[in-house]
């Protein structure tokens, strides 16, 4: 069964969140998670107690504040990255590993450059995720449109799914040439859209923040590098969604119960892992 | 060498902080500019060479795909040019990590001295004159308490220079100094007390005399080196018996007189009586009570493996000179408390309320900060300090009142969750033993926060110092919370407390009683800067920091967490059995007390309390007649300040982080109507919740604040209750604000009445908690809520708060998949209202929109009500209600038409069927707020069940759930009151601050 264990390594630390509820959500996918400081990969530890990035199958780069977010959501946090483990990231990259950027980690992955990664170029800063045009944090559930043609190994069986951001600064923007090159490649993964699948065109609430086409998450060409301002971590249980209590007594009086109380968020953990394990155990 | 690098979003992107600027300054002063653009600065005071000066500005400072940056100045066309920085010494976090990046990227560590610091630059394109640019400037972008700014025009612009090198850099050529304090008289030392702004009560001067004059204590001194007090024991002893410390008014003597009757009581401390007596007895009854009365949060049992934190706090005085820094150092200081209780706690919530004056207030009187503006920033600095810890924010409150012009209020709470036990002890106990180290943990210890706790102890005037205003960081705090959870699981942590008010003096201070001694090099304190006295660095209040004893054995592991996680942690002293808190700076002895000196009897603060019953002050009911135009009038109702929706505060709150969110702050079909309570599951392998809840009544507070309090208990129960929350689980915790009640026959002339309003609400406290069964886990009081504010003619004016107190409730849910929202759900449900409807008009919302006060106050009828929450409880745990709703401030119309709105789904209500004290008229019905009431809606199938539990309970069904949008009312007689659609009720309900993001 060990050989099996599909590794999930969630960083932390200098302001980084999300991380509990990010590995309980890997967990409950069926991963092995472990929560590890970001100090842990880069400070040179005493014989034996070294963490490893090459140990593991899944970077992810959860929400929060990293270095307070005061120089541009991510800057800071994808400079140390870069600076202190940017040659463990290409080669975990190219083994074929996973990588999720979520929020705050999806800021840091096009600081990083590992977003959008044109023709595989990995150091380039092509896209930007800015100020939301209300000009304030916002909290809200968004619908998302997921795109049936990407190559994102993350939404794999995904047509739709609700989630909430929480951001200020979640505005997706890039030059036109570079938005249609996304659009071309299909790396663009989720866009917000209303309850019918229909995109938001710009409009608010659904477009919380002036995203240029309504993108909320982009990936790499392989589609194996995902990047998102949506929390699926923040949907692991039903009781999550905002209508769920109407939900309960609508199935109720139907006669029938919850039968499944994951919350939809998972899906995308479990595509991770099942990836992992398609493509390194099989 | 200093450089400055200017970055800006480039041309063709929109500027969001440019534009919400311009909106303000249109909403605020009526100013109509073309365009707002912002330019970051960085002023990088350290040696950098050209390369790395290109290095970190392309690599770290400039995106560039959406902005451009320059060493030299980048503002391009403009009519005027605002530049506005941090004064010296005032918290830059952005400075740090703009260093700390800087540092990581080049491989090099700052020296002494060099720093970098942030400002902005406000491009501004518009036809405005100087003065107006200098209001946007003072009033909208800038607090000159806390920072800088300068102007200028298109013409007296140095394009090649720019604003130059401004380095905000702390320099104080002062060599520290411990000073020595006469004492010859208590008069000499009173003035002495006046001049250095002590703040030492003057009926504990002679007490404090007579301990240095004491022959023994001066023989143990000599020994030391030490002969007449210095400032530092004097600050010591000060902080220690600052009211905000030691809560002098709640545990003083007041003498209490109802002048209508001549009733008289004498009330021996009211902590001791009214919350610490009560809060016992139920201890003793409910066993999942843990910790309480002691620690900086109580303590609940969670689950077997689990137990829960609680606190509250105020943090009213600077916020009200600086709502943005108050309001985040108010927050992020409340989540250290939890970190500090039992050997630490992991934060889950926080929760919010603000009492402000009106938004649009425009009278005669000249507050600090218009109520406008003060509101925004407190807003805005509880969103950044709970969004940047990462802890939920999914409950508030928010009251309009011109009372709180004089001093605003701002609230929070905070829960925390942690392991019942570490090793082999509960993690509730913690102690410090002679030889355990002590170490500050966190940030470094600057002039900041220097007599706060003693200035908030005062009256607000325009001369309060301003140096108490300090700006909050959730960003090293967060490191430090991290830090320390994984050393208390680890076993490292044998005592922890937070540096709060006074900052060591009072952490060290509380913290050595158990091992009875310390000793402390105050030369090893980390500083800001050089140039400190020592007495500052003893009681400055410099934020986010803990003291810890740790046993020496475990040193070697906790300071290799400290450094993984990046936080700072010094040994700075060692606790002992000596029975004297020692404090040395550089091997000399500068203070030298006994433990025991602050349990010696100080006198208690004493009190005349006056109650001048209601009728005896004039109060009456006022003389109108039935409204013909209801429909109207609950249109107009639901678009009050106090009633309508402050949705955009919430949204700005992360209330999802930690993935736990059951029930959100706003709920319903279109996810924008308030919900009663939050609740949040902590533990994501666990399907048992938190529900948490608050309320705020001070309007009662002008009839009689009994019944003020015990309305207010029986509302934040209510609301827990509608939820799912567990009866037999409601934790309380007691915020008091209060309007000094040291009667004054010129400047407090009605001091005696508000010490008995005091006294009256500690009653209600102490009899609501004992007939609902409610321990106080936690509890603060905040007195002094008055301001003297500027008029017309240049003359002062008195203003005092209206009495607060804010109740909070905790409680349990044991599947949260039980849990309810308070929508109706479905056409065809029945409503029902569960309590009945008195003649309690007195106060209410109604009222006020009459002008009126009115007499008859909503009297709470415990021993009626209780039966009703158990069958409710049952009820829902049995299933069989699909939406509830706690009656609060605006009665059954107000409340009906949530439930209605929530749901987008009409309503028809027959006020005959509504269980009701007989002769009401419809307005009573519908307006009046009396307490224990409830609006639920149930499938009709569930019918006979309902009414089998409530039977023989002030219960009725009152209506049904329609398909139409229609909200429609009856009076008793069957003829319609109420017409109105539920979205046009709903639309009024959201315009008055519908426009705000």
């Amino acid at each position: 069964m060990m050989m099996h264990q599909v590794k999930a390594l969630i960083l932390t630390g200098y302001g980084l969140n999300c991380d509990y509820e990010t590995d309980y959500s890997f967990r409950s996918a069926g991963a092995q998670s472990s929560l590890i400081h970001i100090n842990e990969l880069i400070m040179k530890q005493g014989a034996g107690s070294e963490v490893r990035l090459e140990d593991f199958h899944i970077l992810v780069l959860g929400g929060g504040f990293s270095w307070a977010d005061d120089h541009g959501a991510g800057v800071v946090m994808a400079s140390k990255l870069k600076h202190n483990l940017g040659a463990q990231i290409d080669s975990f990259i190219g083994e074929g590993k996973l990588v999720i950027g979520i929020c705050n980690g999806f800021q840091a992955l096009v600081n990083l450059g590992l977003l959008p990664g044109f023709g595989y170029k990995y150091n380039e800063r092509r896209v930007a995720l800015t100020h939301n045009d209300s000009g304030n944090f916002i909290d809200a559930w968004v619908n998302l449109k997921v795109n049936p043609g990407s190559p994102c190994v993350f939404t794999r069986g995904i047509s739709s799914i609700e989630l909430p951001v929480r951001h200020g600064e979640g505005k997706f923007y890039a030059q036109e040439e570079d938005i249609d090159t996304l659009i071309k490649n299909n790396q663009v993964v989720m866009q917000y859209a209303d309850n019918q699948g229909k995109e938001a065109r710009g409009k608010w609430p659904l477009n919380p923040n002036g995203s240029l086409c309504d993108i909320a998450g982009i990936c790499d060409p392989t589609g194996r590098i995902f990047g998102l301002m949506p929390h699926p971590e923040a949907f692991n249980h039903y009781t999550n969604h905002p209508d769920w209590t109407f939900e309960k007594e609508r199935i109720f009086r139907q006669g029938k119960h919850i039968t499944n109380e994951e919350g939809d968020g998972i899906k995308i953990f479990r595509n991770a892992v099942e990836y992992i394990r398609d493509t390194f155990y099989s | 060498m200093v450089s400055r690098l200017e970055i800006r979003l480039k041309k063709e992107l929109n500027d969001a902080e440019g534009a919400g600027i311009r909106r303000k300054s249109r909403e605020y002063f009526g100013f109509e500019v073309n365009d707002i653009r912002v330019i970051r600065m960085l002023t990088i005071d350290a040696d950098l060479n050209r390369d790395q000066l290109e290095q970190i500005r392309t690599e770290i400072f400039t995106n560039p795909v959406i902005e451009e940056s320059s060493y030299s100045p980048v503002a391009g066309k403009f009519d005027w040019l605002i530049w506005v920085g941090f004064r010296p010494g005032v918290r830059d976090t952005a400075g740090s990590t703009a260093a700390e990046a800087v540092e990581d990227l080049l491989g090099i560590k700052f020296g002494h001295g060099q720093a970098v610091y942030t400002s902005k630059l406000f491009e501004i394109n518009g036809t405005l004159d100087e003065d107006q640019v200098n209001k946007i400037a003072g009033e909208l972008l800038a607090n000159n308490i806390i920072q800088q700014w300068k102007i200028y025009s298109a013409d007296n612009w140095q394009a090649d220079t720019g604003v130059g090198f401004l380095v905000p850099k702390v320099v104080l050529d002062h060599e520290p100094k411990v000073s020595t304090i006469s004492i010859r008289s208590d008069e000499e030392l009173k003035n002495i007390s006046f001049e250095r702004n002590l703040a030492l009560q003057e009926r504990d001067i002679p007490v404090i005399r007579e301990y240095f004059m004491k022959k023994d204590v001066l023989k143990d001194r000599k020994k030391v080196g030490l002969d007449l007090p210095t400032d530092v024991e004097l600050e010591y002893i000060s902080q220690a018996r600052s009211d905000h410390c030691n809560h002098n008014t709640f545990r003083g003597l007041f003498r209490y007189v109802d002048i209508l009757t001549g009733y008289m009581e004498p009330v021996d401390n009211l902590f001791k009586s009214c919350i610490e007596a009560p809060t016992l007895k139920i201890a003793e009854q409910k066993d999942w009570v843990v910790s309480v009365l002691w620690d900086n949060a109580g303590v609940g049992r969670f689950d077997n493996d689990h137990y829960y934190v609680i606190t509250g706090e105020t943090h009213n005085s600077p916020s009200n000179m600086e709502a943005y820094g108050g309001a985040i150092t108010g927050i992020v200081g409340i989540y250290r408390d939890p970190m500090g209780t039992g050997k630490g706690s992991k934060l889950i919530l926080g929760m919010y309320g603000y009492c402000v004056g009106h938004r649009d207030y425009s009278g005669d009187l000249k507050p600090h900060l218009h109520p406008r503006r003060l509101l925004d920033g407190v807003i805005e600095g509880v969103r950044d300090g709970g969004n940047k810890s990462g802890i939920p924010t999914p409950f508030g409150l928010l009251l309009f009142d011109e009372s709180y012009l004089g001093k605003c209020l701002v609230f929070v709470t905070a829960l925390g969750i942690m392991p019942s036990m570490i090793g082999n002890e509960s993690s509730h106990v913690k102690a410090t033993s002679p030889g355990d180290l002590i170490i500050m943990s966190g940030g470094k210890v600057g002039k900041d926060g220097i007599h706060g706790v003693t200035a908030a102890s005062e009256t607000f005037s325009e001369h309060t110092p301003a140096g108490h205003v300090q700006i909050g960081d959730p960003y090293t705090q967060k490191k430090m919370h991290d830090f320390l959870i994984e050393a208390r699981d680890k076993g490292l942590i044998s005592y922890i407390t937070d540096n709060g008010g006074g900052g060591l003096s009072s952490s060290i201070g509380e913290s050595a009683r158990f091992s009875n001694g310390c000793i402390v090099d105050l030369d090893k304190v980390p500083l800001k800067y050089e140039g400190l006295d020592q007495w500052e660095i003893w009681v400055s209040e410099s934020q986010e920091r803990m003291t810890i004893a740790v046993k020496p054995g475990h040193l070697e592991s906790f300071m290799e967490l400290s450094e993984k996680h990046a936080v700072e942690s010094t040994v700075i002293g060692e606790y002992r059995d000596s029975g004297y808190l020692h404090l040395r700076y550089k091997g000399k002895t500068c203070a030298y007390i006994r433990m025991d000196l602050l349990e010696s009897d100080f006198p208690q603060w004493e009190f005349d309390a006056e109650w001048i019953p209601p009728e005896t002050r004039g109060l009456t009911e006022p003389v109108i007649d039935e409204p013909s135009n209801q429909g109207s009038l609950l249109a107009e109702i639901l678009a009050r300040p106090n009633i309508c929706s402050r949705n955009w505060i919430a949204r700005q709150y992360d209330h999802e982080v930690q993935g736990g969110s059951v029930i959100k702050p706003l709920v319903g079909k279109k996810r924008d109507i308030p919900a009663d309570a939050a609740v949040v599951r902590p533990l994501l392998d666990s399907k048992k919740g938190i529900a948490v809840s608050q309320a705020l009544n001070p309007f009662y507070s002008e009839i009689d604040t009994y019944h003020m309090a015990a309305a207010t208990m029986d509302e934040a129960v209510r609301k827990v209750l509608s939820v799912g929350g567990d009866p037999d689980h409601l934790g309380g915790v007691d915020n008091f604000c209060w309007p000094t009640v040291e009667y004054h026959p010129a400047k407090n002339p009605d001091g005696r009445y508000k010490a008995a309003q005091l006294v009256r609400a500690n009653w209600a406290l102490r009899d609501i908690c004992l007939s609902y069964g409610i321990p106080l886990l936690s509890g603060k009081d905040s007195m002094y809520i008055d301001g003297n504010l500027e008029g017309r003619f240049g003359e002062r004016r008195k203003v005092s708060g209206l009495p607060a107190f804010l109740f909070t409730v905790s409680s349990m849910v044991t599947d949260i998949s039980k849990c309810l929202t308070m929508e109706a759900k479905f056409p065809g449900d029945l409503v029902y209202v569960v309590g009945e409807t008195r003649n309690e008009l007195g106060g209410s919302e109604y009222y006020q929109t009459m002008g009126s006060v009115g007499l008859n106050i909503p009297v709470l009828n415990a021993g009626e009500v209780w039966p009703q929450y158990l069958a409710l409880h049952e009820a829902i745990q049995e299933g069989l209600i699909s939406s509830c709703h706690a009656v609060s401030r605006g009665g059954l119309a107000v409340h009906l038409a949530m439930v209605s709105m929530g749901g987008e789904l009409g309503m028809d209500i027959d006020l005959q069927n509504i269980p009701a004290s007989s002769g009401l008229t419809a307005t009573q019905m519908l307006y009046s707020e009396s307490c224990g009431r409830f609006v639920l809606t149930i499938a009709p199938e569930k019918k006979e069940r309902f009414e089998e539990i409530f039977r023989n309970m002030k219960t009725g069904q009152a209506g049904i759930v329609t398909e139409s949008t229609e909200f429609s009312v009856k009076d008793k007689n069957g003829r319609p009151l109420i017409r109105e659609d539920i979205i046009r009720l709903k639309n009024c309900w959201k315009s008055p601050f519908g426009e705000l993001i």
